[in-house]
């Protein structure tokens, strides 16, 4: 289901890649920004204090105000719900605001996935779609396939429109286990 | 009809035909999406699949009150204000109320169709509010003040050239025509416009009752942008848009981006239910349910079905005449097959007068359509309708009401035009030229001769030496094979009897109807349709065979249709469907006949051609292939070999022969590409048209219909 899930994701323009620990996310993270990273609050990388690593790798990272600084940013990390293996599509539950801002202003998206949350296509998604909805009164969800994309002029196909230019999907063992988390 | 609608829609016609580089666009478009739309679905069943979706869609349509009641429930549960708009001005009034309200100065908008339907640019601007439309395609619609020619890339008539002369006005400087800087420049642009509007506007492709809340599909990452910054958003949704639960909705989102664009999922699919956080506080979100024509559509039997619609813009895609003159002549807002029949309902059926009878039926919008929706049988209803309103022409009316309803008389007169003709054929088999004003009739193909004598006339002196014969026939022969092509007759009857088959040729058989049905009369189509059933079961034969697809289709579904409400024909008329078969059907499912024709040598390398309504109407395209192949010709395949000819009867004649003969043209082209000596087809009609375009261009390529090529190796 991973391979799948990795090559669907590089058909739609995605990457994929391994890291083991937080040190490792923050420096593939460091090594492909260009300027500040927005980071929303989200269970699973506070508990493995990103931040923290992010910082001490030298990425400038945005925690607060986020309407101020997000169109200037440069990338937003987030976590993931849990994935489509079939479309290599990622789920996230984006009610919050500064998720939404993280995932749509900036040139580059970062996704932390536990490699473990995946599920065959949307038709087995749809429990989950339920369940967020039972959860929460008002909700904002979103599937990510690739980065956003335009074949608006001469049917060309142009990637990076007016959302992220760049996806990386970062697979990381043991980061969650919970669908309902990000 | 009105004369100045007419002469405007000539000129836009005229104008599209001009263009070649949109034609060309057009075409190489419909190729790689063809190709693209295969891989989605591949190791997935489209037929179970479109059929859930039209089923459920019904659903919709039949509970859509309940459906309306329960999502405005648990949208206004979410926090979210919902609106019914009877009419697209009550839909904008309440929208630039709003807006006005609110003190909103300028408003950032995503792609939606149903903004298009309303005018509510106009509307908005006319409140003086700004908009901005920030999809590219839409932006670059705005920009150059049209209206967009596709559902899907609204921009698609477009050239970069013509982009980046656009752009270089916004931006005061000249832009490059790449298209990777274009789409920067866009991006660039309308970043700020997001920030500043104090309203978004998004159309929504699902409305789903059970959660309260709307999805959208969608590719360039806007919409987002539009449902997230903006204190305010409104979506303006169409009722059809409606699903009853999330399984629904995932069902329509499996399906949409694969036949829209060959994607297995766009970019983005956003689900939103509610009032969600928007900066220090909450969103104001405004649901504008859009009737506008909706139930309408939803109260006619006829139409209903185009309710299931889920604007996948397909239906424009495969369709020769969209390919030949693109959206802005094949539309109204809405375009192609599909815009057809919604401008009927949303627009009036002024405005969708000359779009009814620019379709030329070929059904291949039919067999890609997600929602299993019979677009092609709906447009032909609504050119009775015109027909009934509008009137189909006094020169038609009296050639179908008094002479092809009564069949002598009708026949009489064919052959009286047998001999009338003879001063322009000198004893050819085409007309070439005709004189002064028919002239323009053979300009770009030629046409055949009427026969000296039609095959009713030669039938008693055909010989049929058929001991004990396996299965009795009847042949419908239809007015080309009878009168214009006799000789396809005598090979039917040659290849047939070697078959152990006895042929019946039924004296009070008639014109099928067709042309008075696609024309708008349906009455006399009824009188035509009752004159036959009589004349092909009076003997009470195993079959009716036919070499005309077109007249298979009219027996097997046109008379049940038009009798259906009649208790003393409709019977009748299901007998006659049950029977009617296709002659090389016959031959490969009924009489298993293929070994017959065998052949170790080549005979000759032949392409064939599918006619529409033999591939797409009677599902037929495997069978002649055998039958080719297995009487020893090497069958080279064409490219396009399902797509129109163009001939459609009276299309090629008098509604639109400047289209038709673009699309000949294609199809010219396509077959001289397999280097084939000879094209084979299973349709008179496909005959009279294709092999008049390849004599006109003095082509080597003979024209042959597959019972000629099997009677010739019978030789
Ligand atoms: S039937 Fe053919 S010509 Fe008519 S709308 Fe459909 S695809 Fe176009
Ligand atoms: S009619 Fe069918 S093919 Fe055309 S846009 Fe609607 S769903 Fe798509």
């Amino acid at each position: 289901m991973l391979k799948r899930f990795t090559e669907a994701l590089s058909k739609v323009g995605g990457q994929a890649a391994e890291v083991a620990t937080v040190g490792e996310a923050a420096a593939y993270i460091a090594g492909h920004v260009n300027g500040t990273v927005l980071l929303p609050s989200q269970p699973s990388l506070e508990r493995i204090a990103l931040a923290a690593e992010l910082e001490a790798a030298g990425v400038k990272v945005v925690r607060e105000s986020w309407r101020e600084h997000a169109a200037a940013a440069n990338a937003g990390v987030t976590g993931v719900n849990f994935a489509l293996a079939d479309t290599g599509t990622l789920v996230l539950e984006s009610t919050a605001e500064a998720l939404r801002l993280a995932t749509t202003l900036p040139e580059v998206h970062f996704a932390l996935l536990d490699p473990g949350k995946l599920l065959a296509d949307s038709l087995a998604a749809i429990p989950y779609l339920r369940g967020f909805h039972e959860r929460a009164p008002r909700n904002y969800l979103a599937y990510i396939t690739g980065p956003s994309r335009t074949a608006d002029i001469e049917r060309v196909l142009t990637i990076g429109a007016h959302g992220p230019r760049q996806l990386h999907v970062l697979l990381m063992p043991g980061l969650s286990t919970d669908f309902y988390e990000l | 009809m009105s004369r100045a609608r007419n002469r405007n829609y000539r000129q836009r016609v005229d104008q599209a035909l001009a263009s070649p580089r949109l034609q060309q666009a057009l075409h190489s478009f419909g190729d790689a999406y063809v190709v693209a739309r295969e891989n989605a679905f591949a190791g997935l069943d489209f037929e179970a699949m479109r059929q859930e979706i039209g089923a459920m869609k019904d659903r919709v349509r039949e509970q859509r009150q309940e459906l309306v009641a329960e999502f405005t429930r648990n949208a206004e549960a979410a926090g979210a204000k919902v609106f019914v708009a009877r009419t697209a001005e009550e839909a904008n009034r309440y929208i630039t109320d709003l807006a006005v309200a609110q003190g909103v100065k300028k408003v950032a908008k995503s792609k939606s169709m149903a903004s298009e339907e309303t005018h509510l640019n106009r509307a908005l601007e006319t409140a003086g509010i700004e908009t901005l439309e920030t999809d590219l395609g839409e932006w670059i619609i705005q920009l150059a003040g049209q209206r967009p020619s596709h559902m899907v890339m609204p921009a698609i008539h477009m050239f970069r050239d013509e982009v980046a002369a656009l752009f270089s006005k916004v931006t005061g400087k000249a832009e490059s025509d790449d298209i990777q800087h274009l789409v920067r420049v866009a991006r660039e642009q309308l970043r700020q416009g997001y920030f500043e509007a104090g309203m978004g506007i998004s159309g929504a492709n699902m409305a789903i009752a059970e959660t309260g809340g709307i999805a959208l599909v969608t590719n360039e990452g806007n919409a987002r942008l539009v449902t997230t910054l903006p204190k305010v958003h409104v979506a303006l949704v169409g009722l059809e848009k409606l699903v009853p639960t999330l399984e629904d909705a995932t069902k329509v989102m499996r399906i949409l981006p694969r036949n829209a664009t060959g994607q297995l999922l766009t970019s983005y699919v956003t689900w939103i239910r509610g009032a969600v956080p928007c900066a220090d506080g909450d969103k104001e979100l405004h649901i504008v349910l859009l009737d506008n024509g909706r139930s309408a559509l939803a109260e006619s039997p006829q139409c209903r079905d185009a309710l299931r619609c889920i604007k996948c813009g397909a239906c424009a895609n495969v369709c020769p005449v969209y390919q030949t003159v693109g959206g802005h002549v094949f539309g109204h807002i809405y375009i192609s097959a599909i815009g057809v029949i919604l401008t009927a309902f949303f627009h009036g059926l002024e405005n969708a007068a000359d779009l009814v009878q620019a379709c030329i039926g070929c059904r291949a919008c039919v067999a890609v359509c997600p929602s299993d929706i019979d677009l092609e049988g709906i447009i032909l209803h609504l050119r009775e309708v015109l027909g009934e309103e509008e009137g189909i022409g006094v020169g038609k009316a009296l050639v179908f009401k008094h002479i092809m309803r009564n069949r002598k008389l009708f026949h009489s007169m064919i052959r009286a035009a047998s001999l009338l003709q003879k001063p322009v054929t000198r004893g050819e088999r085409s007309i070439r030229h005709l004189p002064l004003f028919f002239s323009s009739l053979t300009e770009w193909r030629t046409l055949p001769a009427i026969a000296e004598k039609p095959l009713r006339d030669s039938w008693k002196t055909l010989p049929q030496k058929v001991e004990n014969p396996r299965y009795r026939v009847a042949f419908f022969a239809g007015c080309l094979n009878d009168f214009v092509y006799p000789e396809m007759g005598y090979d039917l009857v040659k290849v047939l009897n070697h078959l152990g088959v006895e042929v019946l040729f039924p004296k009070e058989q008639n014109c099928c109807g067709v042309p008075a049905l696609y024309s708008g009369d349906r009455e006399t189509a009824v009188a035509l349709a009752e004159q036959n059933i009589t004349a092909m079961l009076a003997d009470q034969p195993d079959f009716v065979v036919t070499t005309c697809p077109t007249c298979t289709m009219s027996l097997q579904r046109d008379f049940l249709e038009l009798l259906k409400d009649n208790p003393v024909w409709a019977d009748k008329a299901r007998q006659l469907a049950a029977i009617t078969i296709d002659v090389s059907r016959f031959i490969v499912d009924v009489l298993d006949g293929r070994a017959v024709f065998a052949e170790e040598s080549v005979r000759e390398k032949v392409t064939y051609h599918d006619s529409c309504h033999l591939k797409r109407g009677a599902g037929v395209w495997k069978q002649p292939r055998e039958l080719l192949a297995g009487s020893g010709h090497a069958v080279v395949e064409m490219a396009h070999s399902d797509r129109c000819c163009g001939f459609g009867g009276s299309y090629s004649f008098s509604s639109h022969p400047d289209i038709a003969k673009h699309i000949l043209n294609d199809k010219v082209l396509d077959i001289e590409a397999t280097g084939a000596t000879c094209v084979a087809m299973d349709c008179p009609g496909c005959i009279m048209q294709i092999r008049g375009g390849l004599e006109k261009q003095e082509k080597s390529v003979r024209a042959k219909h597959t019972i000629e090529l099997l009677a010739e190796s019978l030789e």
